[in-house]
C-alpha cells in the first residue's frame, strides 16, 4: 500500500487554494453587505419584528359652565385589543379572555372581525372593562399572545342638563377623514373626533396630544419586557373650555321645553354670551359616548321630530310680529310716518282684490305706531308699508343681523332669508309678484326666514340700542357691533314700546312679566303663520336689574299664540335668573 | 510502544488544533448565550455539547494515532458497514420526519451519514491510489463516481439534501488531484446545468452551444460525443415537461425551495429572520447575550443551522470575519498538508476532508446569509449536534494522522 506517489502539478494545487479563498471571500463579502451596507434596513426590520407601539390616549379637555361647574367630564374605561399578527391562536386567547372576564367568545370574535384593519394595528375586542375583569386578565397574561388593553377616556355628562346640540358629540374618525387630513399622523384609526357642537368647534383645544408607549414581544407575540432604547412619550391632556352657559338656567329652559318642539336662547344682552341654548326635542348626549351603535343611530335618524336638528342655529322660521320693530325703525328713520300718524283698524284690510286680516278679529280702532307695536296691530303696518322700499327695508333688517350668519362659535348655522326686489323677481318673475307680498313682509311673514339664533342677536341689539358683542359660547376677543344709523330718539321710542308690550293693560306680552322687584323688562310677541300647520309662538324680550341685562328668545314650533305660549316661558327664565342671589357675580 | 504513540502525537501537525479550538470556543460562547439568556435549564444545547466533547476528543486521539495501514486495509469493509448504517434507519420509524437517525436508546440517536462522509472519502482515496488509472480516459472516473453516488442517493432519500451535497462534493477535487481532465469533471456536472438552464429558452440555447463546443473541442469518439450531447439536451427538454405535469402546490414547493422569499411565512420566514439577525448585528454586534432576534426566538433552529446568525447578531461582522479567517486557515492548512504528503492515499484523504469542511462552511453560511435555499447543514465545530461534532473531530484526527511527516 501507500506506494503510489503523491504527485500533483503546482497549477492544480494553486487552483484548489484559489477556489477555497474565493469561497471564503464570497461569504465575507456577503456578511459585509448584510451587516455593514444594509445595516439600517435590517435594524429597522429587527425592531419592527419585536417592538410594538401603543398609543396612550390623551384625556380630552373638559367643558365647563360660566361658574366653572363641569358639564362634560371624562371617566376611564378599559378597552381590550388584539394585535392580528401576534394573536397566534385566536380561539385559545378568546377562551382565556372569556374565562377571566365573562365575555362570550362569540362576541370577542365578532368584534375582532368587525374591527380588524390589519395585522399590526390593535383590533378592538371588548370595551368598558372593569378593574376586576382586568386584574383577572392580568393573572392569566402568560396564556395570552398579542392581547393588550388600553385605558380609554370616555365622555360623561352632567346629569342635570342635556344641551346636546351645543355640546355635540364624538365620533370615530372615518378612513376618508384620516386620508383627507393633511398630516395623517394626527388622527389614527379608532380615534374619536368632535363631530358636532362645541366638541367639533374646539376640537384642537380639547383634544390634546396622544402619548406612545413601547414594549417588545417575542416571536409568539407575548410581551417580553420594556424596550430600552425608545423613550416613551407621555400624553398631553387637552385643555378645558369655559363656556358662558349657566347650568341652572339651561336646566330650567330644558324643563320648559319638555315635550314641546321649538327653540330657546338666553344670552347676556351686552356681552353676547349665551346662558342657555335649547333645541327641542333633543337627545341624551350619552347616546354618542364612545362608539355609537348602528341601531341607536338609526332610531334617532328615524324620529320624525328630528331630534338631531339644531333648531336654534339651523332651523329657519318666519319671525312674525317680532319683526315689526325693524319695520317701525325703517318707517321712522326714513320719515315715512310720524309717531302720531294713525290708522283705523277694523280687523281687516282690502288691498286691491285681496283681504288682509288683523290677528284681532274686531279690530284695534284708532292705532298709532306705538299702539301698533304694543297690541301688535297688523293693519297699521299694511298701510304704512306701502311707502317703503323693499330693498331699503332689507338693508335695515341686515343691520340687525338678519340674512347673515351670527358667527357664533358652533360648526353649523343657517343664514335665513331677507327678501329683496331682486330675490322676488327671481322667484316669481318681474311681474309675478304684487305689492301684496310687501304687506306680508311688513308683519314678518311671507318670504322672510330667520333662525332663533339670529333673533337672539336681534333682541340683544334692540336691548342695547345697537351696542353689543356677537353671540358666543366661549368668550374670545371679538369686534363690537355698533349700529350708528338709528337716532337715539328712535331707539328710545322702540324700547319704550317694547316695555309697554309687557306693562300696558292691553300689551300682548303681559304674561312674560315675572314681577321681580327692581327688574324692568321689555319684549315683543309673535304668532307666525306657516305652511306646516299651527302657528309658531314667538316671544323675544330683555330684562335689566342692577345693570345686568339678559335677553330671552322663545319659539315654540306650532305652539299657538306667542303671548299665551311663549311669553310664560320667558317669565320663568327672568324670574329664575334675577331671583338667584349670585346672577351678577357669576358672570364676572 | 508508548513512546511510539507519543512520537506520533509529537510529530502530528498539531497547529491545526488552534483554529479548530478557536472555532469551538466561538460556538460554545453562542450556545452559552442562548442557554443563559433564554433560561434553559440543563441539559440544554450548551451542556450537551460540552458532554459530547469528551467522546469527540477521545475519537480524535484514537484516530490520530491509528495505523494508516490498518485504515487502508479495512476501509472497504468500513465502506460496506457505512452503507448498511445509512440504509438501516429506513427500517425503523422516522425521527423528526426523516430516516437520518439510528436510535440507540432513550435520548441517544446517531446520524450515520456524518461518519459515512469521511469513510467514503477514504474509500475513494484507496481506490484512486491503489489503481494506477489512466485519467485521460473518461471511463476511469466511472467507478469512483459509483463509489460516491451510491451512498449519496441513499442519503438524498432520507431526505437530506445538504448531507448528500457534502457527500458528493469531494469527488471533484479528488479526481482533479489525481489528474482527471477538467472536461470529464465538467461532464459530471453537465446534466445538472442542463436541467437548471432548461427554464429559460435563451440561456438554454447558449448552454447547448457551449456544451457542443466543449464536447467538439475535446474530440471524443463520435458515438460517445453525440450521446453525451443529445443526452444532455434531451434531459433539458424533458425536464420542463415534467415540471408542467406537477400540480401548482408541488411547483410552489420547489419554487420556495429555490427562492424562499416567495413564501415569507414558510421556509422564507427562516431566511428573512436569519438575514435580519445578521444585518441588524452590524459591525460590532448587539453584544453578547443581547441579540433580540435570537433570544425573542425570531431566529429558528438557532443552535445548529442558523448559529452563524446568532454570532453575527450578537458579536457582529468582526466575529464572522474572524470565523471565516479561522476556517480559511484550517482548510488551506489541510490542503498544504495534502500536497506535502508523501503518498497519494494520504494526500487524497486530506483533500477530501478539506472539501467536506469547505462545503459545510459554504452551504451553512450561504444559507444563513440568504445566498442559498435552506438546506439544514451544520457548521463544523460551532453548531450544536453530537454526531456532527464527533465526526468533525474524527476528521481532525484523520488530518493529524495523515498529515504527519513519516518518521519511519
Amino acid at each position: 500500500m501507500l506506494r503510489s506517489s503523491n504527485s500533483i502539478s503546482k497549477t492544480r494545487f494553486w487552483i484548489i487554494i484559489a477556489f477555497t479563498l474565493f469561497i471564503h471571500i464570497i461569504l465575507a463579502y456577503r456578511f459585509f453587505q448584510l451587516q455593514i451596507l444594509d445595516y439600517d434596513i435590517y435594524t429597522k426590520r429587527s425592531n419592527s419584528n419585536r417592538i410594538r407601539a401603543i398609543s396612550i390616549p390623551a384625556p380630552r379637555g373638559l367643558i365647563r359652565d360660566r361658574k366653572g361647574e363641569i358639564i362634560v367630564d371624562n371617566y376611564p374605561t378599559y378597552v381590550l385589543f388584539g394585535i392580528g399578527g401576534d394573536i397566534v391562536n385566536k380561539e385559545n386567547n378568546y377562551s382565556v379572555i372569556s374565562k377571566a372576564t365573562g365575555i362570550d367568545t362569540l362576541i370577542l370574535s365578532k368584534n375582532y372581525n368587525k374591527n380588524f384593519r390589519n395585522r399590526f394595528l390593535p383590533t378592538k375586542l371588548a370595551k368598558d372593562l372593569t378593574i376586576a375583569q382586568l386584574s383577572r386578565l392580568e393573572e392569566s397574561k402568560n396564556m395570552l399572545t398579542g392581547v393588550i388593553y388600553k385605558q380609554f377616556p370616555e365622555r360623561i355628562f352632567n346629569p342635570k342638563i342635556r344641551a346636546s346640540h351645543v355640546l355635540g358629540y364624538l365620533k370615530e374618525v372615518s378612513q376618508d377623514f384620516i386620508s383627507s387630513f393633511e398630516s395623517s399622523d394626527k388622527y389614527q384609526h379608532g380615534d374619536l373626533i368632535g363631530w358636532s357642537g362645541l366638541e367639533k368647534q374646539y376640537e384642537s383645544i380639547l383634544r390634546g396630544k396622544k402619548g406612545v408607549s413601547y414594549f417588545q414581544v417575542d416571536v409568539f407575540g407575548r410581551e417580553a419586557g420594556k424596550v430600552r432604547e425608545e423613550e416613551n412619550s407621555l400624553p398631553h391632556p387637552g385643555k378645558d373650555i369655559y363656556t358662558t352657559l349657566d347650568i341652572e338656567l339651561q336646566e330650567l329652559l330644558e324643563a320648559e321645553f319638555e315635550g314641546a318642539k321649538g327653540a330657546g336662547v338666553v344670552s347676556n344682552a351686552r356681552t353676547g354670551g349665551i346662558l342657555a341654548y335649547v333645541s327641542a326635542p333633543d337627545y341624551t348626549p350619552d347616546l354618542f359616548t364612545g362608539l355609537i351603535s348602528q341601531k341607536d343611530w338609526e332610531f334617532v335618524l328615524a324620529d320624525t321630530n328630528k331630534p338631531l336638528l339644531d333648531r336654534v342655529a339651523n332651523g329657519t322660521y318666519p319671525p312674525g310680529s317680532i319683526y315689526k320693530m325693524i319695520v317701525a325703525l325703517e318707517l321712522l328713520e326714513n320719515k315715512k310716518v310720524t309717531k302720531e300718524w294713525e290708522v283705523f283698524c277694523t280687523g281687516s284690510y282690502e288691498f286691491y282684490d285681496r283681504v288682509f286680516h288683523c290677528w284681532s278679529e274686531f279690530g284695534h280702532g284708532k292705532v298709532n305706531l306705538q299702539k301698533a307695536i304694543v297690541e301688535s296691530c297688523d293693519i297699521y303696518f299694511y298701510q304704512a308699508i306701502q311707502n317703503v322700499d323693499l330693498n331699503s327695508l332689507g338693508l335695515m333688517a341686515e343691520e340687525f343681523g338678519h340674512g347673515n350668519k351670527t358667527q357664533i362659535d358652533l360648526p353649523s348655522e343657517m343664514k335665513g332669508r331677507v327678501p329683496t326686489r331682486g330675490y322676488l323677481n327671481k322667484l316669481y318673475g318681474r311681474y309675478g309678484w304684487s305689492e301684496g307680498a310687501m304687506l306680508n313682509i311688513s308683519i314678518g311673514q311671507g318670504e322672510l326666514l330667520t333662525t332663533p339664533l339670529q333673533i337672539s342677536l336681534y333682541t340683544n341689539i334692540l336691548a342695547t340700542k345697537g351696542i353689543t358683542y356677537p353671540l358666543h359660547l366661549v368668550p374670545s376677543k371679538s369686534k363690537l357691533i355698533n349700529i350708528k344709523k338709528i337716532t337715539d330718539a328712535n331707539w328710545n321710542f322702540i324700547q319704550e314700546s317694547m316695555e309697554r308690550v309687557i306693562y300696558a293693560p292691553r300689551g300682548t306680552g303681559r304674561k312674560a312679566n315675572p314681577e321681580v322687584k327692581g327688574l324692568k323688562i321689555a319684549g315683543k310677541t309673535g304668532t307666525a303663520e306657516n305652511p306646516h300647520g299651527e302657528t309658531h309662538a314667538w316671544f323675544i324680550g330683555y330684562g335689566e336689574k342692577d345693570d345686568e341685562k339678559i335677553s330671552v328668545v322663545i319659539m315654540v314650533e306650532n305652539g299657538g299664540g306667542g303671548g299665551d305660549v311663549a311669553a310664560p316661558i320667558a317669565k320663568n327664565i327672568f324670574k329664575k335668573y334675577f331671583n338667584s342671589t349670585d346672577f351678577k357675580t357669576a358672570s364676572k | 510502544m508508548f513512546s511510539e504513540l507519543l512520537n506520533k502525537i509529537k510529530y502530528s501537525p498539531n497547529l491545526i488544533l488552534l483554529p479548530t479550538l478557536s472555532l469551538l470556543i466561538l460556538g460554545l460562547a453562542s450556545l452559552y448565550s442562548i442557554a443563559i439568556v433564554q433560561e434553559q435549564p440543563p441539559p440544554n444545547a450548551f451542556s450537551k455539547q460540552i458532554f459530547f466533547l469528551i467522546p469527540a476528543f477521545l475519537f480524535l486521539l484514537v484516530i490520530s494515532v491509528l495505523s494508516k495501514r490498518l485504515i487502508h486495509k479495512y476501509i472497504y469493509l468500513f465502506y460496506g458497514i457505512a452503507i448498511l448504517a445509512v440504509i438501516y434507519p429506513f427500517f425503523g420509524d422516522k425521527v423528526s420526519g426523516t430516516y437520518r437517525w439510528i436510535n440507540l436508546g432513550p435520548s441517544l440517536t446517531v446520524q450515520p451519514s456524518e461518519v459515512a462522509k469521511w469513510i467514503i472519502v477514504i474509500t475513494l482515496a484507496r481506490f484512486l491510489s491503489d489503481n494506477n488509472l489512466q485519467m485521460k480516459n473518461f471511463n476511469s472516473i466511472i467507478i469512483p463516481f459509483l463509489i460516491i453516488i451510491f451512498p449519496t442517493l441513499i442519503v438524498l432519500n432520507q431526505p437530506d439534501l445538504g448531507t448528500a451535497f457534502v457527500m458528493m462534493s469531494p469527488i471533484i477535487p479528488m479526481l482533479f488531484w489525481v489528474g482527471a481532465k477538467p472536461l470529464h469533471l465538467f461532464l459530471i456536472l453537465a446534466p445538472l446545468f442542463s436541467i437548471l438552464f432548461a427554464f429559460n429558452v435563451v440561456v438554454f440555447y447558449l448552454w447547448a452551444f457551449i456544451l457542443g463546443l466543449i464536447i467538439y473541442m475535446s474530440r471524443p469518439k463520435i458515438f460517445i460525443g453525440l450521446s453525451l450531447y443529445f443526452g444532455n439536451i434531451f434531459l433539458g427538454l424533458i425536464f420542463p415537461l415534467l415540471w408542467n405535469s406537477l400540480r401548482p402546490y408541488q411547483q410552489n414547493r420547489v419554487l420556495t425551495f429555490i427562492n424562499p422569499e416567495l413564501d415569507p411565512l414558510g421556509a422564507g420566514y427562516h431566511i428573512i429572520q436569519s438575514k435580519t439577525a445578521l444585518g441588524s448585528g452590524g459591525f460590532l454586534g448587539k453584544g453578547w447575550g443581547a441579540g433580540t432576534q435570537t433570544h425573542l426566538k425570531f431566529l429558528p433552529v438557532q443552535e445548529s443551522d442558523f448559529i452563524v446568525s446568532v454570532i453575527g447578531e450578537e458579536l457582529g461582522f468582526i466575529a464572522l470575519f474572524a470565523m471565516l479567517c479561522f476556517f480559511a486557515w484550517l482548510i488551506i492548512k489541510i490542503i498544504i498538508l495534502a500536497i506535502n504528503a508523501s503518498d497519494r492515499f494520504s494526500g487524497l484523504i486530506l483533500i477530501g476532508i478539506a472539501t467536506i469542511f469547505l462545503s459545510h462552511v459554504f452551504v451553512n453560511c450561504a444559507m444563513s446569509a440568504g445566498l442559498m435555499p435552506v438546506k439544514g447543514l451544520p457548521l463544523p465545530f460551532i453548531s450544536y449536534g453530537g454526531s456532527f461534532l464527533i465526526s468533525s473531530f474524527m476528521m481532525i484526527g484523520l488530518v493529524l494522522n495523515f498529515g504527519r511527516e513519516e518518521i519511519y
